[in-house]
């Protein structure tokens, strides 16, 4: 009799995440040693094959931050990662969405203040990459907007684009993330330079019809309005926010850049 | 009552590639003379966005097959019914001819390690496999493809070999074979059994498709990593399983360092030379 399958599962499970790569006993003695390794040997190749896979993943959706920090740099940092966040979800595409807490976190990034900030934005543009398409979401075309009567218009649900990803941070992470890309060239002198003292930053990292990427600076009224409709609040509600005054400017600018993709009207419980 | 008899949902044949996505466009453009492609169904779980516009694109040009890793039907975990939904999605998008994954562990406790697992092949091990097997079709409404893993360890508790294991899932939950020739190759150098014994314990109806691609040796063992021209004794390996299973539809496999489109083309037309030759 050897263990059982959910026996051998966790114990396998656990003795890969583990720190000091070695096997539960039961496992090791269940593990024919072949090809002239032992046990934790023959165990390790999966090992290795498993963090490589997931390093791999994470380098795809945070290059930039890979880059900033080394790739042995990196390759350290994500063994903490994928040792205490488990991966949830059979997509792979789910998985480094709390990255960026653990590298607010990680002692050794310190130093990069703003290094858990351009990790979220990376987070945004891969979500956004992969976000569902506009026709999919099911919602009332703007162009209907008109047929609202005037009674109901407080009810007005505004609906962001599906890929739509907000983001403030303390630091120009835009710009860093910017002259960080391969196709980067620097255009006039200072191009490359990035102020980290310039000021905190509203940003949505979203992708047009065309399947163009986009990440676009935000003023803090564009940012407090579309905040507020990805949040599903109504018409009314947004009117009683520090955006009021801009609305109907800042709602005609989102229509027609394509942030906003539809409306739904809500059941207004009096 | 577990069903055991499904259709195939339709046929491909020849030499087919694997769909990867710095070749979208060149397909697009110059829509190379390929029979068929096979798509990773894990790349287009989202359901948006432009690779799965692509795959579409793609689709709508060639007939397409599905290949997966993230049922884990060996788990002890029941059937992740979320991303069952969303396959089922995106089988109804694609219409692919068919759909696979492997006989291998994912996840366990609900943790994904987004590798294939070895399991035990036992008794317990194979009842799992069955069911999760059978409740896939059930939801997906079509029979499945089961891929045989490469493996580097073996259990020493396991009650039957590999190609037995197979068979039996096959028999009792009416899946469909997607022979791996090269990770035959693969396991049978790593734990020194017949290949050829392994081939022919297989039930020759049940071989629906063919993997062919390039493993790596590394120190005492081989490894499987999609990263190389196909070896030349699995070019021999395939000639024989050819032999023993007729023109079976071959799809050359390359995941890391993709080469130039063309490359991969060459790959498949030699196993078209050998389909030709198998006909
Ligand atoms: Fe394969």
């Amino acid at each position: 009799m050897g263990m059982s399958l959910k026996e051998l599962q966790r114990s396998f499970y656990n003795s890969v995440f583990r720190k000091n790569k070695k096997n539960d006993v039961e496992l090791n003695e269940s593990v024919e040693p072949a090809m002239d390794l032992e046990s934790d040997q023959l165990v390790n190749i999966y090992r290795e094959s498993i963090l490589g896979g997931l390093t791999e993943a994470l380098v795809q959706i945070y290059p930039v931050c890979a880059k900033l920090v080394g790739e042995v740099f990196f390759s350290n940092m994500v063994v903490g990662y994928m040792r205490e966040y488990p991966s949830g979800s059979p997509d792979l595409a789910d998985y480094g969405y709390d990255f960026s807490n653990y590298v607010a976190t990680f002692e050794p990034a310190m130093e990069l203040v703003y290094l858990a900030d351009v990790a979220t934005l990376e987070w945004g543009w891969h979500r956004a990459f992969n976000a569902e398409d506009v026709s999919s979401s099911e919602v009332s075309a703007l162009a209907s907007l008109t047929e609202v009567p005037e009674n109901k218009q407080g009810d007005i649900c505004f609906v962001l684009t599906p890929s739509g990803y907000l983001l403030r941070s303390a630091y120009p992470v835009h710009k860093i993330w910017n002259i960080n890309q391969t196709d980067f060239a620097v255009e006039k002198e200072g191009d490359d330079c990035v102020n980290l003292n310039e000021g905190p930053v509203n940003l949505i990292v979203w992708r047009n019809s065309e399947f163009g990427m986009r990440i676009d600076v935000l003023s803090d009224d564009e940012y407090v309005f579309l905040e507020a409709i990805s949040e599903g609040k109504s018409f009314a509600e947004i009117a009683t926010l520090s955006c009021a005054p801009k609305l109907s400017e800042l709602l005609g600018r989102c229509m027609q850049t394509g942030l906003l993709v539809g409306f739904n009207l809500t059941q207004r419980n009096v | 009552m577990n069903k055991t008899q499904w259709t195939p949902t339709g046929e491909v044949s020849g030499a087919g590639l694997g769909l990867r996505s710095n070749h979208y466009q060149h397909i697009l453009d110059s829509k190379p003379d390929v029979p068929w492609f096979e798509l990773l169904s894990d790349n287009y779980m989202s359901g948006g966005g432009l690779p799965i516009a692509r795959a579409e694109a793609i689709r709508d040009l060639y007939p397409v097959t599905l290949h997966g890793v993230g049922m884990s039907l060996g788990s002890i975990d029941p059937l992740n019914l979320e991303y069952m939904k969303r396959l089922k999605l995106l089988v109804d998008r694609l219409e692919p001819v068919y759909v696979s994954d492997h006989i291998a562990w994912v996840s366990v406790d609900g943790k994904y390690t987004h590798d294939l697992l070895p399991l035990p092949y036992t008794l317990e091990s194979k009842q799992v496999v069955v069911d999760r097997i059978s409740q896939a079709q059930e939801l997906l409404g079509r029979q499945i493809l089961v891929e045989n893993p490469s493996s580097y360890l073996a259990f020493n508790f396991s009650d039957m070999d590999e190609q037995v294991f197979l068979t039996e899932v096959v028999a009792e939950s009416g899946c469909g074979i997607l022979l791996d020739v090269n990770n035959v190759y693969v396991s049978s150098m790593n734990h020194g059994f017949s290949a050829e014994a392994y081939l022919m314990g297989l039930p020759k109806e049940r071989v629906k498709e063919i993997h062919l691609a390039g493993y790596e040796q590394k120190g005492s063992y081989l490894f499987d990593t999609h990263g190389h021209r196909v070896h030349q004794p699995v070019w021999e390996l395939y000639q024989k399983t050819l032999e023993l299973f007729g023109a079976v539809p071959t799809l050359v496999e390359w995941d890391t360092d993709v080469p130039e489109f063309e490359v991969l083309q060459g790959e498949a037309q030699k196993a078209q030379f050998y389909l030709d030759k198998a006909r």
